[in-house]
């Protein structure tokens, strides 16, 4: 392969996909409105930091909305203003639902803020002690503490003693801290227990996807070079000119449309773009069209097509047996029983493919690791080995699909799953 | 090691200590892990060598290396999918090795239990190897996501720093397999063991959102899986990764595949030519093609003197001619290693292929294990036992032995007809009924008897004592429980639940009914006459 690749693609390349990697960057031409999610979220926190009292948000939406990344511009910018009175405290309720974890790590980030020294060997009571201490110490200190809990479901798992806690410490008039959950069930705070639930008070946010204006705004802050020194100048204008005409042909606002269809937070559209750029041609620098287009297509995945379209020619009959059995309203079938029906395929059309019963086992363990057919649950009864109930889990449009579209698919298959 | 052997030399050396060799001094004590070899180690290749390495995998590879991206380029996680032996991990070792990227790998089928996963990325990461010197401990405890997240996020700014520091210096081979970038990347390899964990959903969700959690940007991270992604989803919802699909290999890559490293290119292709066809219609894996082509391909060359020679049509005609009995019982046991001795063995081979090349009938006469008498009978027993209802034991087993005296039956109407239908399809559903140990019992003292009359008139034609059955008669029933349980252990008797009303155990028969003929054949039993038909 002689061909030469330009340094600035190469540069360009990256910093493109830097900045799809950096959820900051995206999100700031979002947030710049004075009604966005952000303004308001800034708004909450820093009257409640102004003013010293307590609060508690919820933040809702589905994920890939931005919802971490607002939160991490608006905790940002409120460092920045507030240098020495807030501190922020981060859990995750994937890795903190556990009572013993969540103190234990609220306490070692408030000992990192604080130049504490941190005991591992911390019991649960300690900790929790410690975490009313620091309440309060740092609330007579007028200093705010941010308690940023994401995945907000999983706290309210169990017990919630942590979020039961933490709010209830929050009603002294001497502590000032803010609870701010992030969630993407928007009904999140019905999950809550009643002594919890009217501790909180109910402010929430709903982080909703943006329009198309903001759509195509959003595509021209991502996808255009700026114009400083470290490009060559010719190149920058081509670039930002070869994006300006792919984003107004009227197939790339199809492709779009195509996309937002099937999912339209932020995120389905960064992980577009981001496809779309690695395809980039490095020889040339510009993207295309055909980038575009081949990412839509490698976003549209179907599995179990592709499951069908692995299949050998064995498994294809016994999956047309299995259609066939459930055609004829036979609703619970196991192996021998579709055994039979492949015996029966055999005797009135005299196929060429008729295997003995331990290959078309084997050809079962593939199809059932490839996840086409699953054994149903039992009922009661306990059956083993080839009595076990079993079912597919593709439907038949999708079978015929798959087989129409399968390299060596033969003609009798398709005649017989017809019928 | 010139210093383990300096330290060695001031002992004074007795004659058994000079007799045994001190070898036990481990070479890797002396040999500290450092940031350089978390690269493949040998030295990289370039993008042909590895496309020409995996024929058919050419897009794949391709879309591999832009998804990564060029040097230091932050990336989204990748998933990459697929069945099993289509390459994907080493694939993606391969470019790697071409890239000369750090990365940590750690596959979920060797580290099966979280804490194990965690440990072991701690380990390559801190550049700690489980040595003698440290009780093969490591470095880090961690069996929490928690403590998993913060130990990671240190871990990885170390390595990164001396990266960066080892960076500076400019080297000007850069294909020597050291690091290059930096970057770090984690492979997860056979990501779908961890839904049979304990907590595995939760574990799942963990990985997929590792990225965001960690939030560092010279990280990126590789997930394999042999299962594809829409089998994660769940109701708690997950950022996919990108997906990279890798199909099945076509007929014309298999081809390729094997091809290589053949020593007789020609004929190989020739014997392809031949077994390719037939056996991808049954399956397309190559580790199981692989298996079975080893062994046809040695039968296929047994009437050449010379394996290098090229064959000619006339030749290929000629092998093809000899293969091809052996081709169509081979499709139908491909899966089974076959206890005929192979090679060898020429009046074996004969007697093989006698058996080859008469009917598939005669396979079915002998059963491929030995089983004693009575464990015969007893598995008969419970054969009929299970397919038999309770109520027809009286008419069956009566003294006249059999089904003589049934009654003729109507011309069966359509109702009936559909009726014997449904009755068919639940009795296949519901599978072999379960029977107490007494019937089995009960049932096996009738069979005994009926097969001693019949089994009385072989053991003449052979040169055993015959004075010795009768007291083989007495005694069959003393180890009979004994055989009861051996039948269990081995899986033809299953315990199945007990009844609450009589409370003893009741047996279920998981025997096929081709089993069951076979037994009833080498023992020349009249099965079909004590079968219940519907």
């Amino acid at each position: 392969m002689g061909k030469e690749i330009i340094p600035a693609a190469e540069k360009s390349l990256n910093l493109i996909r830097g900045r799809l990697c950096d959820p900051s960057y995206v999100f700031r031409p979002l947030s710049a409105s004075s009604d966005s999610n952000y303004s308001k979220l800034k708004f909450i926190v820093s009257t409640s930091i102004t003013e010293g009292c307590n609060n508690s948000i919820l933040l809702l939406g589905p994920r890939g909305s931005g919802k971490a990344a607002v939160l991490d511009l608006v905790a940002g910018d409120l460092l920045e203003e507030f240098p020495d009175s807030v501190s922020l405290i981060r859990l995750n309720g994937l890795l903190h639902s556990d009572d013993n974890c969540a103190f234990k790590e609220i306490a070692r980030q408030l000992c990192m803020e604080h130049h504490l020294l941190f005991s591992k060997m911390a019991s649960l009571d300690e900790n929790s002690q410690f975490i009313v201490a620091m309440l309060r110490e740092c609330g007579l200190a007028h200093k705010t503490i941010i308690f940023v809990l994401d995945e907000f479901d999983m706290f309210a798992q169990g017990k919630q003693r942590l979020l039961y806690s933490l709010l209830d410490a929050m009603q002294s008039v001497t502590s000032q801290a803010v609870v701010i959950g992030i969630s993407s069930r928007l009904d999140a705070d019905q999950l809550l227990e009643k002594r919890v639930r009217s501790r909180f008070s109910h402010r929430k946010i709903l982080f909703l996807p943006p329009s198309r204006e903001e759509f195509d705004g959003l595509l021209e802050h991502l996808l255009s070079l700026p114009a400083d020194s470290s490009f060559p100048n010719g190149y920058v204008s081509r670039f930002n000119e070869k994006i300006k005409n792919i984003t107004s042909d009227t197939r790339f606002k199809d492709i779009l449309r195509t996309l937002f269809n099937a999912n339209s937070t932020v995120n389905s559209l960064l992980k577009f773009i981001f496809r779309a750029v690695s395809l980039m041609n490095l020889e040339s620098g510009l993207l295309s069209l055909e980038n575009f287009k081949a990412a839509l297509s490698s976003m549209q995945r179907q599995p179990k097509l592709e499951a069908v379209r692995d299949c050998s020619i064995l498994e294809l009959y016994l999956l047309v047996c299995m259609r066939r059995l459930e055609v004829k309203e036979q609703s619970a079938y196991n192996i021998i029983s579709v055994m039979k029906e492949y015996k029966t395929i055999h005797d009135s059309f005299q196929t060429s493919d008729y295997y003995a019963q331990n290959v078309c086992l084997r050809a079962f363990e593939h199809l059932r690791e490839r996840q086409v057919i699953c054994y149903t649950e039992n009922r009661g009864q306990s059956q083993t080995g080839e009595y076990r109930p079993m079912k597919l889990l593709i439907s038949a449009s999708e079978l015929h699909q798959g087989m129409r579209s399968h390299a060596c698919c033969p003609a009798i298959l398709l005649k017989l799953l017809d019928h | 090691m010139p210093r383990e052997e300096s330290s060695k030399a001031t002992r004074r050396s007795t004659r058994s200590s000079s007799s045994v060799t001190v070898e036990n001094a481990e070479p890797n004590e002396s040999h500290q892990p450092t940031v350089d070899d978390l690269t493949f180690g040998d030295e990289s290749i370039t993008v042909d060598a590895v496309l020409s390495n995996f024929p058919g995998r050419r897009s794949q590879i391709l879309d591999l290396i832009r998804l990564m991206g060029p040097l230091d380029c932050p990336t989204l996680p990748v998933m990459i999918y697929g069945s099993a032996s289509t390459g994907k991990t080493s694939v993606v070792l391969q470019v790697l090795r071409h890239l000369s990227r750090p990365f940590v790998y750690s596959s979920c089928r060797t580290c099966y239990s979280p804490r194990i996963l965690f440990e072991s990325i701690l380990n390559q990461l801190l550049l700690h190897r489980k040595c003698s010197s440290n009780g093969y401990s490591s470095a880090k405890r961690c069996d929490k996501p928690s403590d998993f997240v913060n130990l990671l996020r240190e871990a990885l700014g170390n390595v990164i720093e001396s990266l960066e520091s080892g960076s500076g210096t400019s080297r000007p081979d850069k294909s020597d397999g050291k690091p290059m970038g930096k970057m770090v990347y984690l492979i997860f390899d056979n990501v779908d063991l961890i839904r049979d964990w304990d907590k595995g959903s939760m574990i799942l969700q963990f990985l997929f959102s590792l990225y965001n959690v960690l939030k560092m940007p010279q990280l990126g991270i590789i997930l394999i899986s042999g299962l594809p992604p829409d089998v994660y989803y769940s109701n708690m919802g997950y950022t996919d990764p990108l997906p990279l699909y890798f199909p099945e290999y076509s007929e014309e890559d298999l081809r390729q595949i094997f091809l290589r490293n053949q020593a007789n290119r020609k004929l190989y292709a020739a014997f392809l030519d031949v077994v390719l066809k037939p056996f991808c219609r049954v399956t397309r894996r190559l580790e199981e093609l692989s298996t079975t082509f080893s062994s046809l391909f040695r039968k296929y060359c047994e009437p050449l003197d010379d394996l290098g020679i090229s064959p000619n049509e006339d030749m290929k005609r000629r092998l093809y001619s000899h293969l091809k009995p052996l081709i169509a019982p081979c499709l139908n046991e491909i899966f089974r290693v076959s206890s005929h001795p192979h090679d060898g063995d020429t009046r074996g081979e004969r007697r093989q292929k006698a058996s080859y090349s008469s009917e598939n009938r005669e396979e079915l006469e002998t059963l491929d294990f030995h089983m004693s008498v009575s464990a015969k009978f007893l598995l008969i027993a419970a054969f009929l036992a299970s397919r038999n209802p309770a109520t027809l034991d009286a008419s069956m087993f009566d003294s006249t032995g059999g089904m003589d005296n049934r009654k003729r039956k109507r011309k069966a109407s359509e109702k009936s007809m559909e009726k014997k239908e449904m009755a068919e399809q639940e009795a296949v559903m519901k599978g072999p009924g379960s029977f107490p140990l007494e019937r089995l019992l009960a049932i096996f003292q009738c069979i005994a008897s009926v097969g001693d009359s019949s089994f009385g008139e072989e053991e003449e034609e052979e040169d055993e004592d015959p004075t010795g059955y009768d007291k083989e008669n007495n005694n069959l029933m003393s180890d009979i429980l004994l055989q009861v349980s051996s039948l269990c252990d081995a899986n033809f008797l299953i315990k199945s639940g007990s009844c609450p009303l009589e409370g003893s155990i009741r047996y279920r028969s998981m025997v096929s009914e081709d089993l069951a003929l076979k037994a009833a054949r080498s023992l020349s039993f009249p099965l079909a006459k004590y079968l219940y038909r519907r």
